[in-house]
């Protein structure tokens, strides 16, 4: 196990610099973002000062090797700013740093910093609505099969696997919190009960798919738990129903386990829709903005941000099932 | 039992369809009535995007601008009506004969935020500070007719020559050519003065921890949610009256006016087609809305030194071809129809300019006769549009437009960094839908950058139609100095005339703006030259919220007309 994680890493991190790579080479393709953060009125002296402050006038690998933190920095900074690194020091990824936004004129990681808790909380209490929502659904589902439940949830979730955020969101967001009042008409809120009375109902919206996918994934793996030959042979043995179902339900989370590590990344990827949709300021919208104003480092960070979750969560997924699931811990032991 | 139940969540989901409250059609709080105003309580206002910086040598967007303008003064301002006046001087700076020399006289007393008092060494560290190379402002070429401003700004000069402080309280700027739009560019917000000490502090974020001397304060700035400000009480003009004003960030125009109709947000200035017909023929918010045109322009720019824009007569031939008049109508009215580069408030707008800019199909085919394509050009021609339903919607309409004359359009849609980036290059773009709106109050500020030969520039360049005049730039040049009011007007009449026949601009329309004001926001009106100036406006508070049933009584109803 602990050499299939080692290789797992690796591999991980190989695919987060063939990821930052590329994405550094389309951004620098896409345009110059100086006209964009200087506005139309600026003149060409401004936009090779822009330029140069930024480091934008440099050749592309001299620009990425100090944006990986092997090159000296580039940036320029006034004589007497409190922020300007140290002589010799670099100012890449190697030193933790993300670059300055060119569309907030701060630092990269303070962006990220504010706006990382925000969706993690949205995406974290969509997970929670999907997790509970798509397990009882999917038992439910399961026990009752071929009877009335059964079907409606069938039903149900094929209609709520086929709602886009889109459609549903602003329909959520004017019936149910403008029209309604049930829910703050969008936005964050001010305090942490705010923030949490905010993200209920942009949570619900996002967890609709998932929960959907959940339900059907579980009642699908519980049918067959219940079919397989271990179960049959518990009862056999005269085990207790309540005792059989645990052991069904056990088996069957295994893949729920794996589908709840794949959709961590989820967590910091932010929902660009839903976000957009419901005013909420996460990192989904701020990578709209970013793309839309060339903000190269902004852009950067949160595509690498994104790599590191999904490496993360894969890996979270493979260990969740080898925990769950001893054939699968004995497999790998054996190998 | 199933039948049951299916009929049971059938009847629910159709119980709650059906009581669904509809949405508000009138304000759902009431003022408290109030005689006289009173100080107090929280103002919430919203900006459709994120707020970058309260940098005021930075920052040159209208959202910005909003919070600079609480936190920060300038040595001018402008009153309701669009004059200016002192406001850090305590009276108009008195001009030398030459018209070269202005000096102006601070007032004594004022206060940053941090408790320091104001000084000429305040305002001169200031402009330095805005004109450094290293601030790499985005203003430095309204300042280059202050002496020594240009050698300062390119890094050759250690100060600026013609910033020189008298005392305590004075300062003295002297010009190298006499410029009538210098009173109006230190207005701008530009040359409000910033705390040395703490720009020195924060550095490269001093945009975060701004320290003015304006009305409010920042409290605090959750960047990308809200920044909130706090009232000045120390502020030299004590006519701020709210305790708070609280600026939401990156709210998108419908939940704002979701909002709005909720009551959560006090002022309304962004809204769609549909929203802004609903509030333009409300009688419930007639009291508190406005409906002003906007001193812009938008029009279809034309590359004078690309073919076939190079060519004066196809450029009328598409003027002539516009149909303003049927897309004002399209826009729900929220246009007006504009043929020349001056908006109706400014001087040198001319209602009886010849019709060189209005539709008129035979004089279009004629001009395409002239430039030698009476049927019409052989290529499409492209034109670049902002992404989105606008921008395809724009490429549609002049599609219909130009046809008639044998133009087959082309669109190009692109990211506003693109199109800024493309259109701004020399050679790159051949058409382009644009707009230009005021940076001050006068005629320059829209024939100058736009029209000017000075003003072309191979990167980023302001003269996008890379249109040039020669005669035209000794008109304006002659006008920038005039001392004479008439004089000048009848200069910028004659430009503004020049332009239109030239036609490096197709214009297109002057944009109308609507803005909806609680029923207990007191003392605003939309500022002749700040985008929502919200420093002097009153709460009339307690609000009490209407009946429930007086919003939901007619949930059928159409709103009245």
């Amino acid at each position: 196990m602990r050499r299939y994680l080692v290789r797992r890493i690796l591999f991980g991190l190989a695919v987060v610099a063939i990821v930052v790579t590329s994405v550094f080479g389309l951004v620098y393709v896409a345009g110059d973002p100086a006209a964009a953060a200087l506005g139309a009125r600026a003149q060409p002296e401004q936009i090779t000062a822009f330029r140069r402050k930024h480091g934008l006038d440099r050749p592309l690998h001299v620009q990425f090797g100090a944006y990986l933190g092997v090159l000296p920095c580039i940036r320029q900074y006034p004589a007497d700013d409190p922020t300007k690194p140290r002589p010799g020091h670099g100012c890449g990824l190697l030193q933790g740093d993300l670059g300055r936004s060119y569309l907030f004129d701060e630092d990269v990681s303070t962006t990220i910093a504010a706006r990382l808790p925000r969706t993690v909380l949205l995406g974290g209490l969509a997970l929670v609505f999907e997790i509970a929502f798509g397990l009882v659904a999917g038992f439910v589902a399961a026990v009752r099969r071929n009877r009335f439940e059964d079907y409606a949830v069938l039903v149900s979730t094929s209609l709520a696997a086929s709602l886009p955020t889109f459609v549903i969101g602003p329909l959520a967001l004017f019936v149910l919190a403008f029209r309604c009042g049930f829910f703050p008409v969008g936005g964050y809120g001010t305090s942490t009960l705010d923030h949490l009375r905010h993200a209920i109902l942009p949570a619900l919206v996002l967890s609709i798919g998932g929960a959907a996918s959940y339900a059907r994934l579980f009642r699908s793996e519980l049918v067959d738990a219940y079919r397989s030959e271990y179960i049959r042979a518990a009862r056999a043995r005269g085990l207790g129903e309540r005792i059989v179902m645990r052991h069904a339900v056990r088996n069957a989370l295994g893949p729920i386990a794996q589908l709840i590590g794949l959709s961590l990344p989820g967590l910091v990827a932010g929902a660009i829709i839903t976000e957009k949709v419901f005013a909420w300021p996460g990192l989904g919208v701020l990578s709209v903005d970013a793309v839309v104003a060339l903000d190269a480092p902004t852009i950067l960070a949160v595509v690498l941000l994104g790599a590191v979750a999904v490496q993360i969560g894969n890996v979270a997924a493979d260990v969740a099932l080898a925990w769950l699931d001893p054939r699968v811990r004995l497999g790998s032991e054996r190998r | 039992m199933n039948a049951v139940l299916v009929a049971a969540a059938i009847g629910l989901v159709v119980l709650g369809v059906t009581h669904i409250p509809p949405a508000p059609t009138v304000p759902r709080y009431e003022a408290a009535n109030r005689a006289t105003p009173r100080s107090g309580g929280t103002f919430v206002y919203y900006a459709r995007d994120n707020i970058r910086t309260f940098d005021p040598h930075f920052a040159y967007d209208q959202l910005s601008l909003i919070g600079i303008r609480l936190l920060f003064d300038g040595l001018l301002d402008y009153d309701a009506d669009g004059h200016l006046i002192p406001s850090l001087a305590e009276a108009m700076p008195d001009i030398s004969e030459d018209g070269l020399t202005f000096t102006f006289r601070i007032r004594h007393g004022v206060r940053f935020h941090d408790g320091s008092e104001l000084t000429s060494e305040d305002i001169r560290w200031s402009m330095h500070r805005l004109l450094a190379p290293a601030t790499s402002s985005p203003a430095v070429p309204f300042y280059l007719s202050i002496v020594g401003a240009d050698a300062y700004a390119s890094g050759e000069a250690t100060s600026i020559r013609g910033i020189r402080v008298v005392d305590r309280y004075a300062i003295e700027f002297t010009l190298k050519e006499a410029d009538q739009t210098f009173l109006n560019v230190m207005a701008m917000h530009f040359a409000y003065p910033m705390k040395r000490s703490v720009v020195e502090r924060y550095g490269n974020r001093v945009g975060i921890h701004p320290v003015g001397t304006g009305p409010f304060r920042l409290e605090r700035w959750e960047r990308g949610v809200e920044v909130r400000f706090q009232r000045h009480a120390r502020h030299f003009q004590h006519n701020a009256r709210v305790d708070r004003i609280v600026l939401i960030e990156n709210l998108d125009a419908t939940i704002a006016v979701a909002r709005f109709q909720n009551g959560d947000v006090d002022l309304l200035t962004s809204m769609s087609n549909a929203h802004h017909r609903f509030f333009k023929s409300s009688r419930a918010w007639a009291r508190n809305r406005w409906e002003e045109p906007d001193v812009m322009v938008s029009g279809l720019t034309m590359n004078c030194e690309m073919a076939p824009f190079d060519d004066v007569h196809v450029r009328r031939a598409v003027a002539y071809a516009l149909d303003r008049r049927s897309r004002s109508r399209l826009a729900n009215g929220r246009t007006q129809p504009a043929g020349q580069p001056i908006p109706p408030q400014l001087a040198g707008y001319d209602p009886n300019i010849p019709g060189l800019q209005q539709l008129d199909l035979v004089a279009a085919r004629r001009e395409m006769a002239l430039a030698g394509h009476p049927n019409g050009l052989k290529r499409p021609i492209q034109v670049i549009v902002g992404e989105g339903d606008d921008g395809r919607q724009s490429v549609e309409l002049l599609q219909q437009e130009l046809t008639p004359i044998g133009i087959r359009v082309e669109g190009r849609a692109m990211s506003f960094a693109q199109y800024l980036e493309e259109t701004g290059r020399r050679g790159r773009a051949q058409a382009f839908l644009s707009a230009w709106s005021m940076d001050f109050p006068d005629p320059s500020n829209f024939l100058d950058p736009l029209f000017h030969s000075r003003s072309i520039h191979d990167v980023n360049s302001e003269n996008r139609s890379f249109y040039v005049n020669r005669d035209l730039d000794q008109l304006l040049d002659r006008a920038r100095a005039e001392r004479d009011a008439a004089t000048r007007v009848a200069m910028y009449r004659e430009a503004n005339a020049i332009v239109a026949r030239d036609a490096p601009w197709a214009f297109i329309a002057n944009r109308m703006s609507l803005e909806v004001a609680q029923p207990y926001v007191r003392n605003y009106r939309p500022h002749p030259v700040w985008f929502a100036d919200v420093r002097n406006l009153w709460l009339d508070l307690p609000r009490h919220r209407v009946p429930f049933a007086a919003i939901v009584t007619r949930p059928f109803a159409r709103t009245t007309r």
